[in-house]
């Protein structure tokens, strides 16, 4: 069974949005807690949350400050600015809608259900009370529509592409999270010392890998430590590495993959040299910089590929 | 007897499910005693159910208005109607009939002509219609059959006898959602089934794909076949998906299609072009091909009509079949089914007089007031006036239009249409409805069991389009005494 180019296309979207939504949801729970631990002195901003999602300039056209109200709302209620949950499930949504024919039969009840829930609870829980219950809501709709899927969606193109978006999506939130613990995000100077820890924590949280780590590393949460975890861990299904190696996997029985084929084994030998040891804060920040450019390269070879190819 | 039904009238019009003297119809008694039975609270809370229900299916159709679209919740109500299998195979034996009858004729019309030769229908008529397709001359598609799926509209007068309204050949709509109303009856009132035989409505899907495929230009085990969606705001993009899911097969709007320099027809895949058998084509035929038809067509696929004329790839509907889809042609298929099939015409139709012809035209600007004027080529219900319930103002405004342009329009004498209870805010009142079942033609015939119910939902209305406030329920037939 083949695929239309422009199913596939929406598939593709499709994974990256719902993985967006859940990732964002993520992302904003930790922080969420981690503000909360932090010793006031260390003034962390809320607007850390929008310069991670590169949505600095939306978001001031909009608001003037970026105060937790304000960062929340976007983050959480806007329904049209393009860093929101709701947005993200709406265009995941919109997704399935076009493309219902080829998904499981739950799939389109269970992200209209995901949805409606959002459009209904997102403007009450911008406040602190109700904020955590719809964060780990949506987390685990999200989490419902992934685990259909992935036991009851055929192992075709389907599949595969919807996979892509997902596993391409996963990379790129994955290394704009660990751009935080660089401190260029943080935007602070001097000594991190005294939050470091909790910085790196919560992100390990943001990347539900907390655990994980724990068991695979040890108690002690170091920079160095969670760097290499986080990006070269091939057992771990968040970290770059082992995203890399699946999306290789998707790629590998499609027809015409060199092109994306070359730009992804790139990747797989940058993620190789990566030596955190030595490594600085400005350094690592360099390196995330140019291996997100790498994955909007990847994308761009994906959708040249298959869902925009010339007309033979 | 819950209070919901105290007041429910009976006797002005032939009722589906109530006689006139207020008992239940053999093959609803079941039905009607246990609704009656429910507590009243309980009618509201199984309505709730289905609201929900087709909220979370995400059952709904689009309306277009000034502010863009809209997505609206199908309106449902949760009554059944319930139709016995005897009376309805005398209607399905019927509608095989027009249906094998209508293809005859656009077979006809596309070749040697005989009809209008013999002067059973007027040449003028047919050859001067906007639903006449020049580009279709001398085709002769597989098994003769042009219009394989054909949604005819059917209504009770007021001695309760089925006539058919009008044949939609063109893209008729509606299928998806007498499956998905059979869903919600059975999670919402699953207790009706335990004592029926309810004729299962969900094996379309499969039918539909054996229809088409029955028309595949290559002997293949499984013709690549498509379905062909003008998009997303398609009011009835609900429907194409539907249909595409049910049959495993591709749904496709335009650009997804190209025809190569083999005439052949080609969707864009991610492993290269794959070669398509059978076009299921639910957008308009005007904007299938801008090669052919409409040029500034952005929907279509340029060369379609190439690759259908070549016999690379079968279209359903075939272009050119509205040709019979047209309301005074409507008049001459009691004269085609005598004509073609030598047969007399099982089911009746509704005595229309046409305004081209003078004498016609006469009497219906004489009796404005009693009639029904429909525009010969609209669907949807627009453009219609109904004599009754008209003003002065809008009847004046037709008698102008019918002067203007007489082929344009016919009439028809004013229905009593048949009600059915139907349960409105806190009580049960009927309300008028209509009926189109769905005719499959392809290497056989088939016809759903039973079909789409539409009621009209504001009181005394006869208007039953879902873009005008219409309404829908599920329909049964029955097997055997309840």
């Amino acid at each position: 069974m083949t695929m239309l180019s422009s199913v596939a296309e929406r598939l593709y979207w499709m994974g990256r949005y719902l993985e967006r939504a859940e990732d964002s949801a993520r992302l904003v729970a930790a922080y969420n807690h981690l503000i909360m631990d932090i010793p006031r002195a260390a003034e962390l901003g809320w607007d850390v949350l929008v310069r991670i999602l590169d949505a600095e300039p939306v978001f001031y056209q909009q608001y003037r400050v970026g105060n937790e109200q304000n960062v929340l709302r976007f983050l959480m209620a806007e329904q049209d600015s393009c860093a929101s949950i709701p947005f993200a499930v709406r265009w995941a949504r919109e997704n399935v809608r076009t493309t219902r024919d080829v998904l499981p039969e739950e799939t389109w009840e269970q992200i209209n259900e995901l949805y409606l829930y959002v459009s209904d609870a997102a403007e009450k829980s911008v406040g602190r009370r109700n904020r955590q219950a719809f964060l780990e809501e949506v987390i685990s709709r999200c989490q419902r529509v992934n685990g259909m899927l992935s036991s009851s969606l055929p192992r075709d193109h389907a599949h595969r592409f919807l996979r892509l978006g997902h596993l391409l999506e996963r990379s790129d939130m994955t290394t704009r999270l660990m751009d935080v613990g660089t401190g260029e995000i943080l935007g602070r100077a001097g000594t991190h010392d005294a939050t470091d820890p909790l910085i790196w924590t919560s992100l390990l949280q943001a990347l539900s890998s907390f655990g994980a780590y724990r068991r695979m590393i040890g108690p002690l949460v170091e920079a160095q430590e969670v760097v290499g975890f986080v990006f070269q861990e091939p057992l771990l299904p968040r970290s770059v590495a082992f995203c890399l190696a699946e999306i290789r996997a998707e790629l590998k029985p499609l027809k015409n993959h060199e092109r994306a084929m070359r730009i992804l084994n790139r990747g797989r030998r940058k993620l190789g040299k990566l030596q955190t040891e030595q490594m600085s804060r400005e350094a690592l920040h360099a390196y995330i910089d140019e291996f997100q450019a790498l994955l909007a390269d990847l994308h761009d070879a994906i959708t040249a590929s298959w869902f925009h190819p010339d007309t033979p | 007897m819950n209070e919901s039904w105290k007041s429910y009238p009976s006797g002005s019009f032939f009722d589906e499910l109530i006689t006139p003297q207020g008992q239940p119809r053999a093959a609803a008694r079941g039905v009607v005693r246990l609704l009656q039975k429910l507590p009243g609270h309980e009618m509201a809370e199984r309505r709730a159910a289905a609201e929900l229900a087709i909220q979370e299916m995400g059952i709904s159709f689009t309306v277009y208005n000034e502010a863009g679209n809209i997505d609206r919740a199908w309106p449902f109500d949760i009554i059944p109607r319930v139709i016995s299998a005897r009376q309805w195979q005398a209607v399905s034996d019927g509608l095989r009939q027009r249906s094998l009858a209508l293809n005859h004729f656009i077979q006809d019309i596309y070749n040697q002509q005989k009809i209008l030769a013999d002067g059973v229908v007027p040449a003028d008529i047919v050859l001067e219609s906007s639903n006449f397709k020049p580009q279709c001359m001398g085709m002769s598609p597989r098994f003769g059959v042009w219009a394989h799926i054909c949604g005819s509209d059917l209504v009770r007068d007021g001695d309760g006898r089925f006539r058919v309204l009008e044949d939609n050949l063109r893209v008729p709509s509606g299928v998806s959602y007498m499956l998905e109303n059979r869903e919600i009856t059975k999670r919402v009132l699953p207790e009706l089934f335990e004592n029926y035989s309810i004729l299962p409505v969900d094996d379309y899907p499969s039918q539909l794909y054996q229809t088409l495929a029955s028309l595949s230009p290559r002997e293949r085990r499984r013709p690549c076949i498509v379905v062909l969606t003008p998009g997303i705001f398609n009011s009835a993009y609900f429907e194409h998906a539907y249909l595409a899911q049910g049959m495993g097969a591709e749904l496709v709007e335009g650009r997804d299609l190209m025809v190569a320099d083999d005439n052949c027809v080609y969707m864009r895949t991610v492993d290269g072009p794959v070669r398509v058998d059978v076009i299921y084509r639910r957008i308009d035929e005007d904007f299938m091909d801008p090669e052919a038809f409409r040029p500034e067509s952005l929907l279509g696929v340029a060369g379609l009509m190439r690759a259908w004329k070549a016999g690379n790839v079968a279209i359903a509907n075939a272009p050119g079949s509205g040709v019979a889809d047209d309301k005074v042609i409507y008049a001459f298929v009691p004269e085609m089914i005598r004509y073609y099939l030598k047969q007399k015409p099982l089911l009746a139709s509704v005595p229309t007089w046409l305004c081209m012809r003078e004498k016609d035209r006469e009497h219906v600007l004489k009796n404005l007031d009693q009639l029904v004027v429909k525009p010969a080529n609209e669907s949807g219900g627009y453009g219609i006036m109904v004599g009754p319930h008209s003003s002065a103002a809008v009847r004046r405004k037709f008698a102008r239009l019918i002067e203007e342009n007489p082929r344009n329009y016919v009439a028809q004498p004013t229905l009593a249409l048949s009600t059915a209870p139907t349960y409105i805010d806190d009580a049960v009142e009927p309300r008028h409805l209509d009926l189109r079942p769905f005719i499959l033609q392809g290497r056989d015939t088939w016809v759903t069991p039973g079909g789409l119910t539409r009621v009209a939902l504001t009181r005394g209305s006869l208007v039953v389009n879902s873009s005008q406030g219409g309404g829908s329920k599920d329909t049964w037939i029955v097997e055997g005494k309840a």
